[in-house]
C-alpha cells in the first residue's frame, strides 16, 4: 500500500513538472497571474464536471466542516505570488531551495506533531538520515540551478 | 533584503506543506474530488482578482496560443486528487519527498528531449546525483 501511494506522488510529482513546463511557456505570453488563473479555472471547470458524474454522496459537505479546513488555497496561492517577485531579485536557483527548504521543514512538524488533524508520524533516526540525503540534493539542486541561470543569461 | 526575501520564498514552501495537510483530512471528509474543488475554486476566484488588478494591460488573448499551451489546467488537479489521497496514508514528508523526486526526474528528461517547447539541454550530472539522494531519502523514510 505504502509503495503504490509513493509511486502515486512521484506521478503527481512528474505531473507537476509538465504542468510547470506547459505553463512556462503561456506565462511568458500572458504574464504569470493571467496564466494562474487559467490553470485554476480549468482545474475548478475539470473537478466540477468529475463531481457532478463520479462523486458519491458524502455525509458532510464542504459547508459542514470547519471553516479553516477550507483554507488550503489561501496557503497555495500565496505561493505564485511570492515567487513572481522573489525570483527576479534572488534568482531562480536560491528560490528554488528555499521553497523545498520549507516544503520540507513544514512537513516534518506538521507528522511529528499530527497538525491539523493528521496522524502523528514522530521523528526518528532514519528520519534524520532522510534529511541529511535531502540537504545533499538540495546543494546539487542549487549547483544545477546556477548553471541554468548563466546558460540562460 | 536578501535575506527576508529568501524568508518569504522558505514560509511560501511551507505553505504548500500546510495545503497538503489540510487536503487529506478534508479529503476524507467530504471526498477527494471535493477536495480538490475547493481548492480549484477559491484559488480560481484568487487568481482572477491577482489579474484583474495586477497583471499588465494589453497581454495577448488566451486565443491566440497554441491550445497545447492551455493545458495546464487539466494535469493541475491530478497532482491535487493524488495529494489528497496519498497524504494521509504515507505522510506529509514523504508525500513530498515522493513528489520532489518525481519533479526532478521528469525536469530531467523534458530537458534532455526539449519537451513541451522548452530549450534541449545535454542531461544534467548535478540533478542526477539529486535524484540519487532523494532516493535514498525516500528508503530511509519508508523504512521508518
Amino acid at each position: 500500500m505504502t509503495i503504490i501511494m509513493i509511486i502515486l506522488a512521484v506521478i503527481g510529482g512528474a505531473t507537476l513538472s509538465i504542468q510547470a513546463a506547459i505553463n512556462g511557456q503561456l506565462g511568458s505570453k500572458v504574464g504569470v497571474f493571467r496564466c494562474a488563473f487559467l490553470t485554476f479555472s480549468v482545474g475548478a471547470l475539470i473537478t466540477g464536471l468529475l463531481i457532478f458524474y463520479f462523486e458519491p454522496r458524502h455525509a458532510l459537505t464542504l459547508l459542514d466542516v470547519p471553516k479553516w479546513q477550507l483554507l488550503g488555497a489561501m496557503c497555495g496561492v500565496p505561493y505564485i505570488v511570492i515567487m513572481v517577485f522573489a525570483v527576479q531579485r534572488i534568482g531562480t536557483a536560491v528560490a528554488t531551495v528555499a521553497v523545498i527548504f520549507g516544503q520540507l521543514f513544514m512537513s516534518m512538524l506538521i507528522d511529528n506533531f499530527g497538525w491539523l488533524g493528521n496522524d502523528v508520524i514522530a521523528f526518528s533516526p532514519s528520519r534524520i538520515g532522510a534529511v541529511i540525503c535531502l540537504g545533499i540534493a538540495l546543494y546539487f539542486i542549487h549547483a544545477s540551478g546556477k548553471d541554468t541561470a548563466k546558460t540562460e543569461s | 533584503m536578501q535575506f527576508i526575501l529568501i524568508l518569504i520564498v522558505v514560509m511560501g514552501g511551507m505553505g504548500l506543506s500546510v495545503e497538503a495537510g489540510l487536503l487529506g483530512p478534508l479529503g476524507g471528509e467530504v471526498g477527494e474530488l471535493w477536495a480538490t474543488f475547493s481548492v480549484f475554486g477559491v484559488g480560481a476566484a484568487l487568481t482572477f482578482m491577482l489579474m484583474l488588478f495586477f497583471s499588465p494591460r494589453n497581454s495577448p488573448s488566451f486565443f491566440k496560443q497554441p491550445s497545447w499551451t492551455l493545458l495546464g489546467g487539466v494535469l493541475g488537479p491530478v497532482y491535487v486528487v493524488i495529494l489528497t489521497f496519498t497524504a494521509p496514508v504515507i505522510g506529509i514528508a514523504m508525500t513530498m519527498i515522493s513528489i520532489l523526486m518525481g519533479q526532478i526526474a521528469k525536469s530531467l528528461l523534458i530537458d534532455h528531449y526539449g519537451l513541451f517547447g522548452s530549450q534541449h539541454r545535454q542531461i544534467d550530472r548535478k540533478r542526477l546525483m539529486a535524484l540519487f539522494f532523494i532516493v535514498i531519502a525516500l528508503i530511509l523514510m519508508a523504512q521508518g
